[in-house]
């Protein structure tokens, strides 16, 4: 009789419990688990797919070179001096800055010169003239930012010919900042160079040169060696004309440069980097990662792929100016980290939180 | 440290290192699987606990990786880290997806970051002992997700009733990547456990508490999906569905599952004696996805 009651009564309890819990899912199918208040999962970076854009507008600033607008849903914004990797449909993967509004995020803007295969063209440029009509849809990779604009009270730029797509956004940011600047623009003759109306008034008379070989020879860049310790000078051009600027410079002073040459991507300079919590100081050679300098230091940090995309070596940085060279970071993730195994420092020396 | 050390197969170590992938979802519908919303749904149930899950593997892996004295392993452990945080960002990269198609699964995938996040998350724990057991808890319930991730793997790179029935090929590589990097890995985090702990108490109770958890979250993530689903009218999701679907061929079968508890439950088990790890090198060799995208 004991028995009787006890199971009477279990399978009741246990009949109202089905019941109590049925009508609480009904109301509320996610019951009976917390949410974290702010969710992580399904807002990612979207780095394991492709990022589409569609050809929507075509016009030929200057000679020889074609302007595209790359219409897009959800681009991420950019700082200029940013580029992305265009993959052409053929498969080639090349890179162009952008020089569009770094706040939009429905098109981007690129300018290509064409650069025939006699003058050592690759194929990128003529497949982008003659194969980017209005309506194709491709690829692109990035933003990404090799060649950042560092607020400073005044700058120098020297651009030559196509060089100038990096430079532009720059050229409006400073202006927009109240800086004091100066542009050196050179090209072979007027016609071929884009965005000279734009510039020109822009400068306003006394801030831009333009120097037209055909015209005026090459520029005269003796001036660069009495640029102001604050003054920041940024150039983008042929290689002899890097070389130019970079030789032009006073004793211990380097231009900032953008190079897309696949041999100057892969390399870096030395540079030293702090670890401040550890107290101590590793070196980074040129043809080093920070990930290896600072594995000698601190055996135990964290990492894997080593190639910029899995994201496990991501380090706080406290100072010094960041070379992003990954894939995966978003731009206010770039504000102040860095994946330490590839990316490297833009200047002398970098501090990280280790 | 261990009180039993069951040898693994030697011919199935390999190196191991993460892969960039891309997948395109543009043109994968709403209903991969076509006509079948219940057996689309049960495997999209992997998109709403892996981007938590596997970010939660790698955040506790990193705070095992100083307690480990074996070079070989740690370099193992380097790879698997790398490997899991691609695997969380591909299944991350899904959901927006699902949320253009008329599904928000945020409802659903708030509570499972929550889950990884705050329950299995870093507690408040004084140091030493209490955070040392912490950690190995969390460890231990890995190995004995793993194994499933293995079994899961294993099974879908050899499920071809999925390609008879025309499910979406983008969707079958993620899949099929991501099971054959599952089984190439299967080994690591249970050596890891081994290693660093290896007591079969901790194992077999780690072991319950991964597997109630599982089904508790696998059952109700397919009913949130079922019930969500715009295109259906009164979506249910039953487990009778699941046994005849695992018949069939486009889930898991029943018994194989059940067959796989006391194979991870036996003191003799090592992960290497199951799965085919040249068969995972030689789809990862060929995958679109992890050879330069769709």
């Amino acid at each position: 009789m004991p028995r009787f009651t006890t199971v009477a009564l279990v399978a009741g309890a246990a009949l109202l419990v089905r019941r109590a819990v049925r009508s609480r899912m009904t109301t509320a199918p996610l019951w009976p688990l917390p949410a974290l208040d702010e969710p992580v999962s399904g807002y990612g970076r979207g780095s394991t797919v492709p990022r589409k854009v569609v050809v929507t507008g075509r016009a030929t600033p200057a000679e020889g070179v074609v302007e595209l607008r790359l219409e897009g849903t959800g681009l991420p914004s950019w700082q200029p001096g940013a580029h992305v990797d265009l993959v052409l449909p053929s498969g080639l993967v090349r890179q162009y800055s952008l020089c569009g509004d770094p706040a939009d995020t429905a098109s981007y803007t690129v300018a290509t010169r064409l650069i025939e295969a006699g003058q050592g063209g690759r194929g990128g440029s003529r497949e982008v003239h003659d194969r980017l009509r209005e309506g194709v849809e491709i690829e692109i990779r990035g933003p990404r930012n090799r060649f950042p604009l560092v607020a400073a009270p005044s700058y120098v730029f020297v651009a030559g010919g196509i060089g100038i797509t990096p430079v532009l956004p720059m050229l409006r940011a400073a202006e927009a900042a109240g800086a004091d600047w100066r542009l050196v623009y050179c090209g072979r003759s007027r016609a071929t160079m884009p965005y000279l109306d734009e510039i020109e008034a822009l400068g306003g008379g006394d801030r831009v040169s333009v120097v037209a070989e055909d015209v005026s020879g090459f520029p005269d860049l003796g001036f660069l060696a009495h640029v102001p310790a604050e003054t920041l000078v940024y150039c983008c051009g042929p290689e002899g004309l890097m070389d130019a600027v970079t030789a032009a410079m006073p004793e211990g002073r380097a231009p900032r440069l953008e190079r897309f040459s696949a041999a100057a991507t892969t390399g870096g300079t030395a540079f030293e980097v702090e670890l401040r919590r550890s107290g101590r100081t590793v070196q980074v050679a040129a043809d080093r990662s920070v990930l290896a300098a600072v594995r000698e230091e601190l055996p135990g940090i964290t990492y894997s792929c080593r190639q910029g995309f899995c994201g496990t070596c991501r380090q706080r940085v406290l100072e010094g100016e960041i070379d992003h060279r990954d894939e995966l970071l978003t731009d206010a993730e770039r504000g102040d980290s860095m994946l330490i195994c590839v990316s490297r420092c833009a200047g002398k020396r970098l501090v990280l939180d280790l | 440290m261990s009180n039993t050390q069951p040898a693994p197969v030697a011919s199935e170590h390999v190196e191991l290192k993460a892969r960039k992938v891309s997948f395109d979802w543009d043109a994968t519908p709403l209903h991969w699987v076509p006509g079948d919303p219940f057996t689309t749904h049960t495997i999209n149930v992997l998109h709403l606990l892996l981007p938590a899950g596997e970010r939660w593997f790698v955040h506790v892996y990193k705070q095992a990786l100083p307690y480990i004295t074996d070079d070989r392993l740690r370099a193992d452990v380097i790879g698997f880290i790398g490997q899991e945080a691609v695997h969380s960002q591909a299944h991350d990269d899904v959901l927006p997806h699902l949320r253009e198609q008329g599904l928000d699964p945020t409802p659903y995938t708030a509570q499972v970051d929550w889950f990884f996040e705050k329950l299995l998350g870093d507690r408040t724990l004084p140091p030493g002992r209490p955070r040392r057991w912490w950690l190995m808890e969390r460890v231990a319930m890995i190995a004995a997700i793993e194994h499933y991730t293995a079994f899961l793997g294993n099974w879908v790179l050899n499920a071809d009733e999925l390609d008879r029935v025309g499910a979406d090929p983008t969707m079958l590589d993620l899949l099929r990547w991501h099971g054959a990097e599952e089984v190439e890995h299967r080994s690591v985090a249970f050596e890891l456990f081994m290693h660093l702990d290896g007591g079969y108490r901790r194992r077999a109770r780690t072991w319950a508490l991964a597997f109630s958890a599982l089904v508790f979250l696998w059952q109700r993530g397919v009913r949130f999906f079922m019930e969500n689903d715009p295109s259906l009218l009164d979506g249910k999701a039953s487990f009778g569905q699941f046994v005849r679907k695992g018949r069939q061929g486009v889930l898991p079968s029943t018994p194989d599952m059940l067959r796989s508890i006391p194979r991870y439950l036996s003191r003799a088990y090592h992960p290497s004696q199951e799965g085919d790890t040249a068969q995972a090198m030689a789809y990862l060799a060929s995958s679109p996805g992890a050879n330069g995208g769709h």
